[in-house]
């Protein structure tokens, strides 16, 4: 069921998710379209999500914003007001206006690994922190034990800020330990995005990406073509996993696997390499006698990708 | 007691890889159905591409792991480029005895030709060389009038895109009845396949009869997946059937001929959970093209695809991408079926090509399963139901129900 409408204000905007805005001059979505989309999120009763440029926008975009609850996804440098704050560069010199907020680190790899001590510093700020990592489609097996090794120094961080009494949330490590069910992004299937050129995406990944197209516009409504395999009970390998954290990223498996219901090799490794250090980290906290989540037990489970196992009893 | 016949599995049919050389995409001819919508004469195979590629598939004997092995040699019209293809074959076999590969002893060389230059001495020299090994297949439809309805001949205005009128075709029926008599003769146990569209279905059961005439015992035929039926198509194909199940019962046909229309085990509901399979081969197979491109299956190649690009899976530089074979290893029926088809009673025997789902399908996938053949399967499992009835029949009066008995307790596995 439909319940969010994320709207990018500019094709400027940053970037919360695995997706790279490309290097393109501003363009601001037109009041009209603006102005109708948030009319169809009322008739729809959806929530919206604006996600915004790093410029200040002009005083009529706000003024239309705000006659509407809703959410705002903003660059930190103009996250005074954001419910969630996008760190694009490692200068957290705004850290201190996080409190309370949901911050998302948009980074590769090796970039987590080089500044885990601002991530502490974040992590003990915010309400919450989401890391998405912006090199998925590059890993490969050779990468395993490295990440395996961040997973795990970001469970120290996790862990003392516990033991500290702070009642922290990091996406890749602690969802898992609340979740019992998955959890996925769902684009398309409880979200949508209308971007600067009055379309429908299914997320703006679809719409920085020029091969794939629209799923409609303000006049005509929502066409999403095969929704069904969107969902959940139509991808074979992720209807029967566990690593119920996995953001199951439609427009990662039509980039790699080629179609939407399918997860790709590095996707399934890396969700269950999160998985399983959550695992860890909830065996240490339960020996040093914390709780945290639901009291699900997650099963020790050494096949990092389902698919291996799958394709033998499917 | 009397025999059936049945129609044959194919060659080591489950245990074998079966790896495609598309070594052209030209042809002497330009069927009418063909569903090879790019067809050209320049992109014909290097020897350079092909003993990559064949490089590739034997330096990694652990990942292809199947007993057996099938090396299908397509087009376009694959005997075109029979030189090409002596030179691939022998280096096959040199290769697979000299890295003592598993395959050395388990292998066939397979092809599907329009039988045109079959008799040349080339081509005769090539099935000498390689008879215990080889597997042909000649396609012809049938009488001369059905045949000639769509497999005529190629014309240098055809590629220009010009179409000649009905009365310009011209057939391609004697240029290749001529060369059924040694074909049989060297494979007397050869089948046929026909591909049957809109316009054929008058002719279904005269043609048939005429190939069992012809003396070849074993007919697969099958309808187009396209959606290519017009209004009333089901009706004529149920009539043509059912005359032909006459013809086949009453002249006792079936005790030496086969006909792939005609299967006991077809038009029964299936089980969501039991009988879960997908139906077709693509993505266990491997076809390579003139580019060295990989792909699931040869349907989904360039040539072969209306409406969608095509399906890369790797190059032979480059190596097989795991992450694109994976959506068609994870098939399976419900998933890419409509409710429709999951609570179908007579759904058992409906077939499908991922490539055609691919190719009509609504956005970029192989999951939305394409349903063009829905009425002629229902008008054929009528018509199936009235022959085996038909025959159950004469069988018991012949007090030869125990024959029927051990052909229904068999079932046949589906041949992509």
């Amino acid at each position: 069921m439909l319940t969010h409408l994320i709207i990018l204000l500019d094709d400027t905007c940053v970037s919360y998710c695995h997706y790279n805005v490309p290097h393109v001059d501003h363009r601001l979505i037109s009041l009209d379209d603006l102005k109708a989309g948030i009319v169809w999120a009322m008739k729809e009763n959806v929530n919206i999500q604006f996600v915004y440029p790093d410029y200040k926008l002009p005083d009529e975009y706000n003024q239309a914003i705000a006659s509407i609850d809703h959410t705002k996804i903003k660059p930190v440098k103009q996250g005074q007001d954001a419910d969630v704050v996008v760190l694009t560069d490692w200068k957290v010199s705004a850290v201190d206006d996080l409190h309370h907020t949901t911050c998302i680190v948009h980074a590769s790899r090796n970039d987590l690994s080089s500044h885990l001590t601002t991530l502490k510093e974040i992590l003990s700020q915010v309400a919450r922190l989401n890391i998405v990592l912006t090199d998925v489609a590059d890993f490969t097996d050779a990468d395993i034990d490295d990440y395996k090794l961040l997973l795990s120094k970001l469970s120290d961080i996790v862990e003392e800020q516990l033991k500290l009494g702070k009642n922290v949330q990091m996406n890749l490590l602690t969802d898992r330990l609340m979740l019992d069910e998955m959890n996925n992004c769902n684009a398309g299937v409880s979200n949508v995005t209308l971007a600067p050129d009055g379309r429908f995406y299914l997320c703006p990944a679809f719409y920085y990406d020029k091969s794939k197209g629209h799923i409609g516009g303000l006049r005509q409504g929502l066409n999403i073509k095969n929704p069904q395999l969107l969902q959940l009970d139509h991808a074979p390998i992720c209807r029967k996993c566990d690593a119920w954290q996995c953001r199951r990223c439609v427009w990662l498996n039509e980039q790699l696997t080629l179609d939407c219901n399918t997860p790709s090799h590095q996707q399934c490794v890396m969700a269950h390499l999160e998985r399983n250090a959550s695992r860890n980290l909830l065996v240490r906290l339960e020996e040093e006698g914390f709780r945290y989540g639901s009291t699900h037990r997650i099963e020790e489970m050494k096949e990092l990708d389902p698919f291996n196992t799958y394709k033998q009893w499917k | 007691m009397i025999n059936i016949k049945e129609n044959s599995d194919s060659w080591q049919s489950g245990s074998s890889k079966s790896i495609t050389f598309i070594v052209t995409k030209d042809c002497q001819l330009a069927c009418k159905y063909c569903y090879l919508v790019g067809k050209n004469t320049k992109e014909r195979m290097s020897w350079e591409v092909a003993k990559e590629a064949i490089d590739y598939i034997l330096d990694r004997e652990n990942e292809f792991r199947e007993e057996s092995v099938i090396w299908d040699f397509i087009g376009g019209e694959p005997f075109l480029e029979i030189d090409l293809i002596d030179k691939i074959c022998d280096y096959l076999k040199t290769e697979m005895f000299r890295r003592n590969h598993h395959w050395f002893n388990s292998y066939r060389f397979s092809f599907s030709t329009n039988g045109i230059n079959y008799h040349t001495s080339k081509v005769q020299r090539f099935i000498e060389k390689n008879r215990s090994h080889l597997s042909i297949g000649i396609t012809i439809d049938g009488t001369k009038q059905k045949h000639d309805l769509n497999r005529i001949w190629k014309t240098a205005d055809m590629e220009q895109g010009n179409m000649p009128k009905p009365e310009e075709e011209k057939g391609s029926y004697e240029d290749v009845v001529k060369n059924i008599p040694l074909w049989l003769e060297q494979f007397p146990n050869a089948a046929t396949k026909v591909t049957i569209a809109s316009a054929d279905i008058p002719y279904i059961k005269d043609s048939v009869l005429h190939l069992y005439a012809l003396g070849i015992k074993e007919v697969n035929i099958n309808c187009v997946f396209e959606d290519v039926w017009k209004e009333g198509d089901d009706v004529l194909f149920e009539e043509q059937l059912t005359e032909l199940a006459d013809a086949i019962i009453d002249q006792d046909l079936y005790l030496d001929h086969a006909c792939s229309f005609y299967q006991e085990n077809i038009g029964k509901p299936l089980d969501p959970e039991r009988d879960n399979e997908n139906w077709c081969g693509a993505g266990q197979m491997l076809a390579i093209d003139a580019a060295g491109n990989f792909y699931p299956c040869t349907r989904f190649a360039a040539y072969s695809l209306r409406s969608k690009p095509a399906w890369i899976i790797g190059n032979v530089k480059d190596g097989i991408d795991q992450n694109k074979l994976r959506p068609f290893l994870m098939l399976d029926r419900i998933t890419q079926s409509k409710q429709e088809c999951i609570d179908c009673e007579v759904s058992s025997g409906c077939a499908w090509c991922q490539g055609e789902n691919y190719d009509a399908a609504d956005s970029h996938t192989i999951y939305q399963r394409a349903t063009a053949i829905c009425k002629m399967h229902k008008a054929r499992v009528r018509a199936n139901n009235y022959y085996w009835n038909k025959l159950f029949r004469k069988l018991e009066l012949m007090d030869q129900q125990d024959v029927y008995d051990n052909l229904k307790s068999k079932v046949t596995e589906p041949v992509c």
